[in-house]
């Protein structure tokens, strides 16, 4: 951008005024150059918004520059003129403003917006601002009318927001002490829970060990029935023995008899020949000495045999009784079998039962493990569900205290709204 | 034993013991092998229990064997005579029974001398009356 002067004459190109003239027309270029500097000190003003300078054209020799500064001054005249115009006009239009501005101001201040901001001056550069403040008044009179409608459905809207978060938060109490409560049960459930897996599991153990101990009942009761097979056949081998050693008795006592018989009739006949020898008198008593000791020796064998007698007797009633004890024993063993039989039936059924028992005891194990971690999963997720509802139920004190304090300001605005008057 | 001697038989009827002369005894035999019709059971001895033995008595008169049935026949013995004693008077009179002659002391106790034949026939005797 060029800082130059367009009024400086002096600034014009040298080329111009080093042009070889003479002294006097040197002279007339110095006199015009000073005018036309004086032209350009009135024209700087009026650049600088100072129309009152003037060219005196009196004293301007050159008819150019004469004219130059008449022209000057008419034209700083009638922008001076002009200006003035257009100052009253802006005071005009200004006050209208002002008076328009104020006018809308106070309608607005006093909440009356019933009515319309017309000012005094009826200037055309006016009217698109009266136009525009009846616009602004038009639409703040709907804009207010809308607000009003707007905060009573704000106030209705938010007194329903209020109960409804009072609800909420009596609700969310509720639930949270539902919670708290159910999150306690869960807590005492989960013991229990734990109790039920230890205690299925300990029924589950002592399943085990019943199981194994009615097995190895089994197998008593097995070779209690072997025993009692075994028993059995040793009754029957002690029966035949002992109706061997009957037969052995009875045939002793046959042969005791026989010998008997036979002691008895040299018993008898020692008699007779002791007899004899008595009779003989003197001559016969060798004879009756050796028949006495042949008696004797008989008496010997009666003896002998009674002792023997009474042996097989003894061992009659021994073998009677060995033999009813034998009969006694098989009948024992039969029945042992029997009750043997009927043992390991039981032992089958109980056997049976234990396994279901000891079987439905491990599902009851896992159902109780998986309960138990379902319990503890529950729990967590309970305590998740607390601490979310504790939350939600700070956040509802939180939306009921907002909605209150919405209400009121809802309330506010309808009383604020009320102050306008639109109809 | 240097005296003269009595050769007696000794017999149980009953718990008592009896003394005979063997000459009165034919035999000694069993009563099992003797009909029921020859034996002599109850005397005036008693009644035997036992029934063992049996003295075979040969009547004086008919010539007719009986077996007197005792409880037992303890042996022979030779007896000094002088232990030999009749019944007294007194005793023989008391006794209804003649069978009973005297009396025998073996080693200090006395046993009852009894005539075998003439207990027997007193037995036959009542049977026939």
């Amino acid at each position: 951008m060029s800082t130059r002067d367009p009024f400086d004459l002096q600034q014009k190109p040298k080329t111009r005024a080093a042009a070889p003239r003479g002294a006097a027309t040197k002279k007339r270029n110095g006199a015009i150059g000073a005018e036309a500097a004086r032209i350009a000190v009135v024209l700087r003003g009026i650049a600088e918004g100072n129309y009152d300078g003037r060219v005196d054209a009196e004293t301007i020799e050159d008819p150019g520059l004469r004219a130059i500064a008449e022209a000057v001054n008419g034209a700083a005249s009638a922008t001076e003129a002009d200006l003035r115009q257009a100052h009253q006009r802006v005071q005009i239009v200004t006050a209208g403003v002002d008076e328009a501005i104020e006018a809308m101001i106070r309608l607005v201040i006093q909440g009356d917006l019933s009515g319309s901001a017309r000012p005094g001056s009826t200037d055309a550069a006016l009217t698109p601002l009266i136009a525009g403040i009846g616009q602004v008044m038009e639409t703040l009179k709907k804009f207010v009318t809308e607000t009003r409608e707007a905060a009573l459905q704000l106030s209705t809207r938010s007194a329903e927001v209020l109960a409804a978060a009072t609800q909420n938060e009596s609700s969310t109490s509720a639930q949270a002490s539902a919670i708290h409560e159910t999150t306690a049960t869960m807590e005492e459930l989960k013991g229990a829970s734990h109790q039920i897996a230890e205690n299925a599991q300990m029924v589950a153990a002592i399943a085990e060990q019943t199981l194994s101990g009615a097995k190895q009942g089994e197998g008593a009761i097995k070779a209690f029935m072997g025993s009692m097979e075994k028993v059995r056949h040793n009754a029957v081998e002690v029966d035949d023995a002992i109706a061997k050693l009957s037969k052995r008795v009875e045939r002793i006592g046959t042969v005791v008899e026989v010998i008997d018989e036979i002691a008895d009739r040299s018993d008898l006949l020692a008699l007779n020949a002791a007899l004899e020898g008595a009779k003989a008198g003197e001559a016969g008593r060798g004879f009756s000495i050796v028949a006495a000791e042949m008696r004797r020796l008989a008496e010997n064998v009666l003896e002998s045999t009674k002792e023997i007698k009474n042996l097989i007797t003894e061992i009659r009633e021994a073998t009677h009784a060995a033999k009813e004890a034998s009969d006694g024993n098989k009948r024992e063993a039969s029945e042992g079998e029997k009750l043997g039989g009927n043992a390991m039936a039981s032992v089958s059924g109980i056997l049976s039962g234990i396994q279901e028992t000891s079987d439905a005891a491990r599902v009851i194990h896992l159902a109780t493990q998986q309960q138990r971690t379902a319990t503890e999963q529950v729990v967590q997720s309970m305590s998740e569900i607390e601490e979310v509802t504790r939350q939600a139920q700070a956040g509802s004190k939180q939306a009921t205290g907002a909605a209150a304090e919405l209400t009121k300001l809802a309330e506010r605005l309808a009383e604020l709204v009320k102050r306008f008057k639109v109809e | 034993m240097t005296g003269p001697t009595s050769e007696l038989v000794l017999f149980q009827v009953g718990a008592r013991t009896f003394a005979a002369v063997v000459h009165d005894a034919v035999r000694i035999g069993s009563v099992r092998d003797v009909p029921a019709d020859e034996l002599v059971l109850e005397t005036a001895l008693g009644a035997p229990s036992a029934r063992a033995r049996g003295i075979v008595v040969a009547s004086h008169d008919d010539a007719v064997e009986r077996t007197l049935v005792v409880d037992q026949v303890l042996g022979t013995r030779s007896v000094p005579e002088e232990h030999v004693h009749p019944l007294p008077a007194f005793a023989a009179v008391c006794l209804t029974s003649g069978a009973v002659t005297g009396f025998v002391l073996l080693e200090g106790d006395p046993l009852l001398l009894v005539d075998l034949p003439t207990l027997v026939r007193e037995r036959a005797t009542e049977a026939i009356a």
